[in-house]
This record gives structure tokens, C-alpha cells and sequence, in this order.
């Protein structure tokens, strides 16, 4: 694939640089709503839309947004978009507005989103961004999913809140707790690293990498970032 | 400088254009969110009021309803449900309770409390069945669930008073006052110069024809209860209140010989065999006795221990006749369960001994739920009964 | 009296039972990235102590006379993101003015905290759970001592991580990810704490 086909991009959010497995952005949500399938799902869709409008605004101005300004703009934007959502699932999927909760307007401060028009979207044009904004969002969906997925199956006995009645016996309900979803997390980042076998872009370290300032702070006294 | 203001324009283009976006989807998702919540809590009203129908908000603002309510909707089958807060083990428990168009509860539920869910929760699940289809006259007979009393206690009050609401919106008449309230009431508007401070009047002396005294603690006078009739008199027994002659007439004399009665302080040492539980007794000039003792209620256990649950004795005083009769009976200082023991304090349990003998005292009623003080309070009276003896032997 | 203990059950649950970190899972990236030396968690964790009291004395108020006043909750996200970013500006603008050895130690984090998501989440909490003024604020401290508390804890476990043999693919995010899961474990542990207060 050629690193700058529309198809390359797409696919890079989804496999090669999986926001969640292997970039490590957005920790906070992927831990919280992946009790349940229905919610990861229904989380990763809220953030694929914000991320691919966002994107394509952003991208959209680029050329307009000084450099002086550029992350207060985004952060308007972006808080824009998550409200906008907040009120289409507060409408239209009230069950999903009550299990998210605080998590859905959280979604501003998604490490992802920021990421990805300060990396991407301020850079390229608004197709790419676009595909750009939905490779990643898929990316992010399917990762949720694959972690709710375990930890609803193994720790409720349920799918997306269907009960599986002859595991009930079996279940083991320190894995919807809250260190059940950091070990869940934890295995699945080693299992795709011994699967890609270091292939993956090298996994960055915290530090910076996971850290939604980063992607801003460069110009700042960021010693933190020069420490690792 | 031009590059600020540049920069500044922008932003506050964005911002201008977010707000839009915002507005917009606002003034399109704001109905249906609404209209969602609406079906939600009707959804809700219709849980305990499953044949309302559609219901309205109701104006209760001028309305003089219990102070618990908070929210009334009136359903389309002429029923109503009635949102309360009450206070069970903890406070802040919210209940919703629909009542029938006939005054009968069609169903309550449990929105909020503080409650152990272990035991006030799944008490007041047992609970909300117990009292669907009581009404105003029969919700009393509903018993609590032991082990968690104040939940269903307070669970209780809630339908009580959604139901007093439906009287009151029915355009009924519900008496809100407390028992208190309204003795309190009675006394003041019988003597006025009593300033609504009233001791009542422990009989040491049979009267007859009064049921209670309340004496003014200013010492402006005393009010007399003659049946229903509340009679305010004068420090020296002169009737103020307006009433037949033979009423004043028994009023003077009751206070007449409430002022003029004597008691001797008698030496407990000079006899023997008296009950230790014997704090003090009193001889009145007619022979009757005023005597103190103390009672084992449930904070003490069989052997007269102290049992830390309340760690009180029950303190009693009870006057009996020259004709073993008893008088007048008071509990004055008790430390039993609060909610269920503590009945022995009101004068709907101690009044039932009045008139009573050795031989019938038995026969009162026991406190619902608190067996153990009832049987305590019992056994001190019969205590006192037999100190009496003891002390008439003496003589 | 009563408002007292409240005000003690609130403190005690956001210090421990609702641990945002380790409950929550709100402010995990730092969590993750800056716990690696205790010093530094230190200076995360009470920097952000101080920004989300600051920004709940700010935003508090503005959603009780401004957006609920006229009707504009639907704009809260949008309003408390936007006050918590100026607030980090000017706090570090201040901090480098008045008190430049604070601004030494804390400076470097500031900056990370504007899209700290345990911050907004203290805001927007304090007002979905309906606590008063002084409530949030001790609610909000409370947060930020269990943030601190937390990483200081984790600084502890990682610098024993870091002596180890560890798997080569659980290098890294990995491991940190499941010795975290240990210490939220342990914290599990203080649920219920809170109702026995009291008792």
C-alpha cells in the first residue's frame, strides 16, 4: 500500500497506529465504558463522529486558524462537536446517554481527538482528514469493543446485555470491576505487540505520547517529555 | 498587534459558528428530550397507578397539604399519585404513591434513600405490597417489618400522607395537626394567660368527673378536661371558660383539692422487704400512695442488668388509691428503642392503667413490636403495687 | 452538624471509595505517564489538586448564575472546557510571576492539564451529583488528593517494576497497566468504608 493513498490512511487508524492497542490514547474512556458491549459500541460511535467532523472542520481551516490560537480553536471545536452528539444520543438513544454519563462529555478531553488535529488534520487536506478521523474512530470502536466484549462475556455472563445463561456459573466479576478492566487492557497491548512482533510503529513510552498535552506542549517547558 | 487582532477575530469566528451549531441542534433535539423525560416519568406514575392513563402536574402551592409532598399528579381516571420525601433510617427517602379514585393506594415505589440495601431495601419491597389497597382508616393496621422499623415506619407516614392528600385535593378536610398540637391548642384557647405552657397534673386524689388537669406553669391557673370540654379556671378554681354550672362546680372542687393536697415523704428504711427497684413514696392525707420505681424495659435484660442497647431503666410514677385502685400512672424518663419502645412515654400506653387494680392491671394492651418493654413496665407496676402493700403493713 | 458529616463523607469517598483514578478512570494518563519517579507525581498530583479547585471555585458558580439562569446547561461542556484552559494559562502565568520556584516545580505540568479528563469530570460530577458550593469544593479536594494519593502510591509499585525481569511484550504500557489494576484492587478494598462512617 502506498503511505499516501486514501486507503492507506483509513487503514492506519485501524491497524497499524490502533489508537487505543498501540498509540495508548484515550485510556480513560476505553477503561470506563467497556462494562458493556452496547456502551464501548455506542462510546467509540460518539467519539468516530466527533473525530471525523472535527477533523474535517479543522482541516477545513487550517489555513485560517493562526498558530498563535490554534489548540483554544480546536478545543472550541471539538467542544462544539461533543456537545452536538451529547444531544443527538440524549434525543435518540436515551439509554446510552444514562450509561455513559459524565463519560460522553468527556469525550473533549479525549487524548484522540486532539491528537488528531494537531498530528493530522492540521496538516492535510479535508478528504484525508476525513478518512483519517474515521480509520481512527473505527480503530477505537473496534478496540472497546474487543475489550468489552471479554470483560462483559467473562465477567456479567452477558453480550451487549443479553445474558448467557449457561456461563452464569462461571462468571467472574472482577473483571467489570475497575482492575479487572486495566488487566483486560494490559493483556490485550502485550498480545498485540507479540502479534505485530515490534512491526507496529515502536510503542512510545507514556510519557508524552499518551499524554493529550503533548501534542502541544512541545514549544512549552516540557521536561517531562525530554526526560524519557 | 494586527496579528492579534487577527488571531482574536478567528477565534471568536469559531466560537460564533460553534454556538450556531450548537443552537441549532439545541432547538431541534431540546423537544424530543423533553418529550422523552415526559413519557419517562409518566412511565414511572404509571408503575404505581397502572389504569391512570395520562397525568397532570397539580398546583399545590396554595394548597395546605402534609409537609412531606412534593410533587401531585392527577390522573386521568380521577386517581392520584403523590411524589413524598420522608425520613426512614436515614432521612431523605423519596416514595411515590398512587392512590385510587376511591382513597384505596394502588401502588407505591421507593425512588431513593439512603438506605442499607440489604435490609431497608428489600423491607421496603416486602412492604410496598402490604399496602396496596389500604386506605386513610385501615393504613395504621399495617404492620412494620422487624429489623427494619424506621424504613417501614417512615414508608408508612409517606402513604399516610399521600393519602391525607387525596382527602385534602379531594376537598376534604384532614386534621394535620399532631395529637400534641391540638391538645395544645385546646389548652391555650381555654387560658389564654396560661401562655400555652401547661404541666399536666399528676392525680394524687380521686376527682371525680375531671379526666386531666393541666396546670398554667405561670401559675395563672389550671384548665380542666371534662369529656370533650376543656374548662379554664383561675389559681383559686373559679370556671373562666364558659360552661354549665355543675361543670364549674366540679371544677372548683378539683382544684380546690388540688390545692390543698398534702403529701409526707416516707422513710423507705423503716421497712423491710421492699423492692429494690423502689426509688421513693409518698402518703397523702387520704391514704393514698404517690410511689417512684423504676422498670426493666428492654434496655435491661431479665436480671435487672443494664443492657447497652439503651442502658435506662424506665422511671415510673404511679398513685394508688386507698382502694387499690390506681390513680394516675406517668412514665417520666425512659431511654427504650426510639420509634418502638419509646411508646411507653406517651399517654396512649401509661393512660390504659388508670382505674386499673392489682387484678386487672394485666389487661392493657402491649406495644406493638416491643414486647420486652411492655412486660418490664408491667412488672414495675406490680412492684408498686406490692411496695404498697408492704407499706400499709408497716403502719 | 449535620452538614458537617457530609462534608466528611463526601472528603472520604472521593479520597478513597470513588477514587477517580483507580475507580473512575478519569485522569489515567497521567496516571500512567508521570508516575514513573515519585517527585514528579508529586508535582502532577498537586498540580492538579490546585486546578481542579480553582476550576470548580470558576466554573460552580458560572453554571449556577450564568448557565442555569438562562437556560443554557446544554452549553456546559463547551463553557467548563474553555474556563478550565484559561484558568491553567493564568495559573501558570501567575505562579511564573509571583512564586518562580513553584512555577519551577509545578510549571511543567500545567500545561498537561488543560485536557486532563479527571478535571473536567470533578466539574461536570460536582454538578450532576447536585452538591452545593462548599460541597464541590471539598468534593473536588478530595479528588485531588486521591489523584495525589494514588500516584504517589504507584510512583512506589513502578520503581519496582522497573528492577524486574519483565516479559518482553509486556514491556512498558503493559505491565504499568496491570500493576495499576493491583493498587485499584487494594483500593476496592475501602468500599463501604464510607457508609460505616457515621454508624
Amino acid at each position: 500500500m502506498k503511505k499516501n493513498s486514501s486507503l492507506y490512511v483509513l487503514f492506519n487508524g485501524i491497524l497499524r497506529e490502533n489508537p487505543v492497542l498501540v498509540l495508548i490514547l484515550g485510556t480513560c474512556p476505553t477503561l470506563a465504558t467497556t462494562t458493556n458491549v452496547f456502551g464501548a459500541f455506542g462510546m467509540g460511535v460518539a467519539t468516530l463522529a466527533v473525530l471525523i467532523c472535527s477533523n474535517m472542520i479543522i482541516s477545513l481551516l487550517r489555513k485560517i486558524i493562526p498558530d498563535s490560537v490554534r489548540i483554544p480553536c480546536y478545543i472550541v471545536i471539538i467542544a462544539g462537536f461533543v456537545t452536538v452528539v451529547q444531544m443527538l444520543v440524549h434525543a435518540f438513544v436515551p439509554a446510552l446517554y444514562e450509561m455513559l454519563g459524565v463519560y460522553l462529555a468527556l469525550i473533549v478531553v479525549n487524548c484522540i481527538i486532539l491528537g488528531r488535529a494537531e498530528m493530522f488534520a492540521s496538516k492535510n487536506s479535508v478528504g484525508k482528514s476525513a478518512l483519517d478521523g474515521l480509520g481512527m474512530g473505527i480503530g477505537f470502536t473496534l478496540a472497546l469493543c474487543a475489550i468489552a466484549t471479554i470483560r462483559e462475556v467473562v465477567g456479567a455472563a452477558s453480550f451487549a446485555g443479553i445474558a448467557i445463561p449457561f456461563l452464569e456459573p462461571l462468571k467472574i466479576e472482577f473483571f467489570v470491576k475497575a482492575p479487572g478492566g486495566m488487566v483486560v487492557y494490559g493483556l490485550l497491548i502485550a498480545l498485540v505487540g507479540r502479534l505485530t512482533k515490534g512491526k507496529s510503529p515502536k510503542k512510545k513510552d507514556f510519557t508524552c505520547v499518551g499524554c493529550p498535552g503533548m501534542s502541544f506542549c512541545t514549544k512549552s517547558t516540557c521536561n517531562v517529555k525530554k526526560e524519557v | 498587534m494586527k496579528k492579534s487582532i487577527k488571531s482574536l477575530a478567528v477565534l471568536i469566528g469559531i466560537c460564533a459558528f460553534v454556538a450556531v451549531i450548537i443552537a441549532l441542534t439545541n432547538s431541534i433535539t431540546a423537544p424530543i428530550i423533553e418529550a422523552n423525560e415526559a413519557k419517562k416519568s409518566n412511565e414511572a406514575l404509571l408503575e404505581v397507578l397502572p389504569e391512570g392513563g395520562s397525568f397532570d402536574l397539580v398546583d399545590i402551592s396554595e394548597k395546605q397539604l402534609p409537609e412531606s409532598v412534593n410533587e401531585v399528579y392527577r390522573a386521568a381516571n380521577g386517581g392520584y399519585v403523590v411524589k413524598l420525601t420522608v425520613s426512614g433510617y436515614a432521612p431523605g427517602m423519596v416514595i411515590v404513591c398512587g392512590v385510587n379514585s376511591d382513597g384505596t393506594v394502588s401502588g407505591s415505589k421507593l425512588v431513593s434513600s439512603g438506605e442499607t440495601p440489604s435490609i431497608g431495601g428489600t423491607a421496603a419491597e416486602k412492604f410496598k405490597s402490604a399496602v396496596i389497597g389500604k386506605t386513610i382508616s385501615d393504613i395504621d393496621t399495617v404492620d412494620t417489618i422487624a429489623s427494619a422499623t424506621k424504613t417501614t415506619l417512615g414508608y408508612r407516614n409517606a402513604i399516610k400522607d399521600a393519602l391525607n392528600t387525596v382527602v385534602i385535593l379531594g376537598g376534604g378536610e384532614v386534621d394535620l395537626r399532631s395529637e400534641e398540637e391540638i391538645l395544645a391548642d385546646n389548652l391555650s384557647a381555654a387560658l389564654p394567660a396560661g401562655e400555652g405552657k401547661f404541666t399536666k397534673y399528676f392525680f394524687v386524689e380521686a376527682i371525680d368527673g375531671i379526666d386531666a388537669i393541666y396546670t398554667a406553669d405561670n401559675e395563672s391557673g389550671a384548665v380542666c378536661v371534662i369529656g370533650e370540654d376543656f374548662i379554664g379556671a383561675d389559681a383559686e378554681g373559679n370556671a373562666l371558660t364558659e360552661c354549665s354550672e355543675e361543670a364549674a362546680e366540679l371544677v372548683k372542687t378539683a382544684i380546690t383539692k388540688v390545692n390543698s393536697t398534702i403529701m409526707s415523704e416516707i422513710d423507705l428504711t423503716a421497712f423491710e422487704g421492699l423492692p429494690s427497684q423502689l426509688i421513693s413514696a409518698k402518703l397523702t392525707e387520704s391514704g393514698n400512695y404517690v410511689i417512684d420505681i423504676k422498670g426493666a424495659g428492654y434496655g435491661i435484660t431479665g436480671g435487672d442488668e443494664y443492657h447497652p442497647a439503651s442502658g435506662e431503666y424506665i422511671l415510673i410514677r404511679v398513685s394508688i388509691g386507698a382502694d387499690g385502685k390506681i390513680l394516675d400512672c406517668l412514665t417520666l424518663s425512659q431511654a427504650e428503642t426510639k420509634g418502638i419502645g419509646d411508646a411507653c412515654a406517651n399517654e396512649s400506653f401509661y393512660g390504659q392503667f388508670d382505674g386499673k387494680t392489682e387484678e386487672s392491671y394485666n389487661e392493657i394492651d402491649a406495644i406493638s413490636g416491643a414486647t420486652l418493654t411492655t412486660d418490664g413496665y408491667k412488672k414495675a407496676i406490680s412492684r408498686a403495687f406490692e411496695s404498697v402493700k408492704i407499706l400499709k403493713g408497716g403502719n | 452538624m449535620e452538614e458537617f458529616k457530609t462534608l466528611i463523607v463526601i472528603l472520604m469517598s472521593s479520597v478513597l471509595v470513588n477514587n477517580y483514578v483507580l475507580n473512575r478512570f478519569l485522569g489515567i494518563c497521567p496516571f500512567l505517564g508521570v508516575s514513573k519517579k515519585i517527585n514528579q507525581a508529586v508535582g502532577m498530583g498537586v498540580s492538579v489538586t490546585l486546578v481542579m479547585l480553582v476550576a470548580t471555585l470558576a466554573t460552580w458558580p458560572i453554571n449556577e448564575f450564568v448557565l442555569e439562569r438562562f437556560g443554557l446547561e446544554y452549553l456546559q461542556t463547551i463553557v467548563f472546557i474553555l474556563i478550565i484552559a484559561s484558568l491553567v494559562q493564568i495559573l501558570e502565568i501567575v505562579l511564573k510571576k509571583f512564586s518562580p520556584s513553584l512555577h519551577q516545580g509545578l510549571g511543567v505540568y500545567l500545561p498537561l492539564i488543560t485536557t486532563n479528563c479527571a478535571v473536567l469530570g470533578v466539574c461536570i460530577n460536582n454538578i450532576n451529583d447536585g452538591y452545593t458550593f462548599l460541597q464541590s469544593v471539598v468534593s473536588s479536594l478530595g479528588c485531588g488528593l486521591g489523584f495525589l494519593l494514588a500516584m504517589i502510591l504507584f510512583s512506589g509499585i513502578r520503581s519496582r517494576i522497573d528492577e524486574t525481569e519483565v516479559p518482553v511484550f509486556f514491556r512498558g504500557v503493559a505491565i504499568t497497566l496491570i500493576a495499576a489494576s493491583f493498587i485499584s484492587l487494594a483500593f476496592m478494598g475501602f468500599a463501604g468504608i464510607v457508609d460505616n462512617l457515621f454508624a
